[in-house]
């Protein structure tokens, strides 16, 4: 019987702990990655654009997590729709938002010189990783991810760019969207934002 | 006798006008001293320049508590909200120091979130936003912007 709970108190410490990487890891990881795969000779020119788009895609759906974001970015309107409404909004706002920054991603990294990882605060089951991004022209930009403890890893739910944060941003301009048509009239135009796909 | 009475009078005026004086200070300084119940909730910014203890805690407009206390901790503002009591905070809110007009004083503005677990007393708000540095804009402004191709 003793064996039995030393084995079960083993077993729940080993569940019970936390995500093996540390957040900030998470995010060095996913950044060189990206940077690796944009800095790479092969994969330059405007024939190659798409291809660059695609692999920064697939890093940010990795790393992001898509249904606390786009749930935070809808803020109380988020209660008043229903599980499907709530499942699409979800796919229009991760494409809409993977879209919108792989393209800033791939356009201006040539500006980038260096990427200044400054540290990591973990706080229960929310982590903030903040770096700065110096450009060739010698301007600093802090940006801070904002993570929450996912099952095995830290997700990123919210970046602050400059002190502006992509939720806060987002939550304001989509109410007052709702607020001005209806939810349909802010699908509509999330819809419209979204690049016509070759 | 009658001397007495009237002095009795002019101390009596006095008294009332020192103890309007003191409401007056309180309510001036927007000390809550008066003020029961409620709750606290941190929020950590890295810019909180001209928010106070006292400054307001707004939703919509409308006030729904006080700054209680602002301390460093890690190089950054640590700031205790005192909430009223009734007003529940989801834990995706989010607090942002915004500014009453062009050159008035700052407050914390509060934009509700959507999660199902609220935030409970002696919790922490971990979505915040700091205090518009215009300064730094400026700059910014003045020696390049990252959103700008490269010539």
């Amino acid at each position: 019987m003793k064996r039995i709970a030393t084995i079960a108190l083993v077993f729940l410490a080993f569940v019970g702990t936390a995500p093996a990487v540390s957040p900030l890891e998470e995010v060095k990881a996913t950044t060189e990655k990206i940077l690796l795969v944009l800095k790479d000779s092969k994969m330059q020119g405007e024939e190659k654009k798409s291809e660059r788009r695609k692999l920064v895609r697939d890093e940010m759906e990795k790393r992001f997590a898509w249904e606390e974001s786009a749930r935070a970015c809808l803020g109380r309107h988020w209660i008043k729709r229903t599980p499907a409404e709530k499942a699409e909004f979800v796919k229009l706002f991760s494409e809409f938002l993977k879209d919108t920054y792989s393209d800033k991603v791939a356009t201006y990294y040539g500006d980038l010189e260096k990427v200044d990882y400054q540290g990591e605060k973990i706080q229960d089951d929310y982590a903030s990783v903040k770096l700065v991004l110096k450009t060739k022209a010698k301007v600093d930009h802090p940006l801070e991810y904002r993570m929450e403890k996912a099952s095995d890893d830290w997700k990123v739910y919210d970046v602050v760019i400059e002190g502006v944060s992509m939720v806060k941003n987002y939550r304001d301009q989509f109410d007052a969207i709702i607020a001005k048509s209806s939810y349909e009239g802010l699908l509509k135009e999330i819809k419209a934002k979204q690049p016509v796909k070759p | 006798m009658q001397k007495q009475r009237f002095e009795f009078f002019v101390g009596l005026f006095m008294a009332i006008g020192i103890l309007c004086l003191a409401f007056l200070s309180v309510r001036i300084a927007r000390n809550e001293f008066f003020a029961a119940g409620g709750y606290e909730v941190q929020a950590v910014f890295t810019d909180c320049s001209g928010l106070r203890s006292g400054s307001t805690i707004m939703i919509a407009g409308v006030e729904i508590g006080r700054v209680k206390q602002i301390t460093l901790e890690d190089y950054e503002a640590k700031v205790i909200l005192k909430l009223q009591p009734g007003v529940v905070l989801q834990k995706d809110a989010i607090a942002s120091i915004r500014t009453k007009g062009l050159i008035g004083e700052k407050y914390v503005e509060i934009t509700p979130g959507a999660a199902d677990q609220m935030i409970p007393p002696g919790g922490t708000l971990h979505g915040t936003e700091p205090a518009m540095d215009l300064e730094g804009m400026i700059s910014k402004f003045v020696q390049g912007n990252l959103s700008k191709p490269a010539n």
